[in-house]
């Protein structure tokens, strides 16, 4: 089996995208992709709504861009932002990124990519693991949509207040009552205007990752004694 | 136990199981509730300071709390808050208690809501909670779009702060005793 290392490490989120449409066949892969994703009990409380029409990403982009702009209006005047991004050296550069941030901008371009894909979740259903079932659905769409040379964005913005989560049911006319499904995010495909870059930095494993306990971090080392039988397998006496 | 602080443990509970589950977003998941004390009352009001208002009057004289303050800075942006006499202080002290960062003020999540349902503001976040049981108050900072084009208008809110104690543009409600 082909190891899909590359194509995980590869994939970073696509925010900038050409105008030109995805064909048919790549969105069906992509869609395909996700319904191959792990789920608890074989449930697959998944459901997808696929908009390509102009008018309605603009409503979802600007929905997108009052959620997040909203917050990182008010992180900024709180001058949390200004400690998040104080890494970058260039005070113009800095500026703009800032500027791209609590203006919403940076989650508006649901207006640009030709597909946006909704993912929701049937509560109706008695799984006990929808957030995580559709979770997984995203991770594999990004990661189908990139191995199709596509770029992809997981998008949870326009939907991460309760308020938001609403109008953004009644755009796509999914059912509004908290019963029934709940949207956890949309996925943004298309043909990446960005350079593909490999993914921004990433905390090495060995910060990341205990051995046999929380707090362990040193990898046990196997002793002779594990793996040495005598005489018979399974045998740890020497005679 | 009163029946309040009966209440009270129920909230902090599912507060605490809430941000455990959801981290950090639990507090944008939590923007309705208190709202359908708020739309029973019949707030009125056409314009924003009139709403806040009629808002803080109607829970003085339901007992919620003892006495709430209002400021609005920052380009129409800052809406500060001061909350006397909260009866939902002891939430806030048990999440506390367990380490937990107060994030969920049923008094501005009402506020939030009539400025929407009552004056069509478009969005509202509420961007900090100082919950000061000791003196028992809390202060709350929130922002409020009436519309799209107030999103990213920036100020320094520390200024704001100041400016608004300096000059006291506070106006402030008390319950009728």
């Amino acid at each position: 089996m082909d190891d899909i290392l590359e194509v995980i490490s590869g994939r970073k989120s696509i925010r900038r995208f050409r105008p030109d449409p995805v064909p048919e066949e790549m969105i069906d892969k992509v869609l395909e992709a996700a319904r191959w994703a792990p789920t608890g009990e074989n449930y697959q409380p998944w459901r997808f709504v696929v908009v390509r029409n102009q008018e309605t990403r603009n409503k979802i982009g600007d929905l997108a861009k009052m959620g997040s702009g909203s917050r990182m209006t008010a992180w900024y005047c709180l001058g949390h932002m200004q400690e998040r991004f104080e890494a970058i050296e260039d005070p113009d550069k800095r500026a703009k990124v800032l500027r791209f941030m609590y203006s919403g901008e940076v989650s508006e371009f649901a207006k640009t990519v030709p597909v946006v894909i909704a993912v929701l979740g049937d509560l109706r259903l008695g799984s006990v693991d929808v957030p995580y079932d559709l979770s997984a659905a995203v991770e594999n769409m990004l990661l189908e949509a990139h191995s199709l040379g596509l770029g992809g964005c997981w998008v949870h913005g326009p939907v991460a207040s309760s308020r938001d989560a609403v109008k953004f049911k009644k755009i796509l006319n999914i059912p509004t009552a908290m019963s029934d499904y709940k949207v956890i995010a949309y996925v943004a495909i298309g043909w990446a205007l960005e350079k593909r870059k490999y993914p921004r930095p990433k905390i090495p494993l060995e910060e990341l990752v205990y051995w046999e306990e929380f707090g362990k971090t040193t990898r046990p080392e196997p002793t002779l004694d594990d793996v040495v039988y005598y005489e018979a397998f399974g045998k740890k006496e020497k005679e | 136990m009163d029946r309040m602080s009966y209440c009270n443990d129920l909230i902090a509970r599912l507060e605490e199981l809430f941000f455990h589950e959801l981290s950090e977003c639990a507090a944008w998941k939590t923007e309705f509730i208190g709202i359908d004390f708020i739309q029973s009352r019949d707030i009125e009001g056409n314009n924003r300071d009139d709403v806040i208002r009629n808002c803080i009057r109607a829970m003085t004289a339901a007992g919620l709390i003892e006495e709430g303050s209002f400021a609005v800075a920052g380009k129409d942006i800052l809406l500060r808050l001061k909350i006397k006499g909260c009866i939902h202080m002891g939430k806030e002290v048990r999440l506390k208690e367990r380490g937990i960062k107060v994030y969920n003020c049923i008094i501005a999540n009402m506020i939030n809501d009539q400025l929407i349902e009552k004056l069509n503001y478009e969005t509202t976040y509420v961007a900090s909670i100082d919950a000061d049981e000791k003196r028992g108050l809390c202060e709350i900072k929130v922002a409020i779009y009436e519309t799209i084009d107030k999103i990213g208008c920036v100020s320094d809110w520390s200024e704001e702060c100041r400016q608004i104690d300096k000059n006291n543009e506070w106006q402030t409600i008390r319950a009728e005793r």
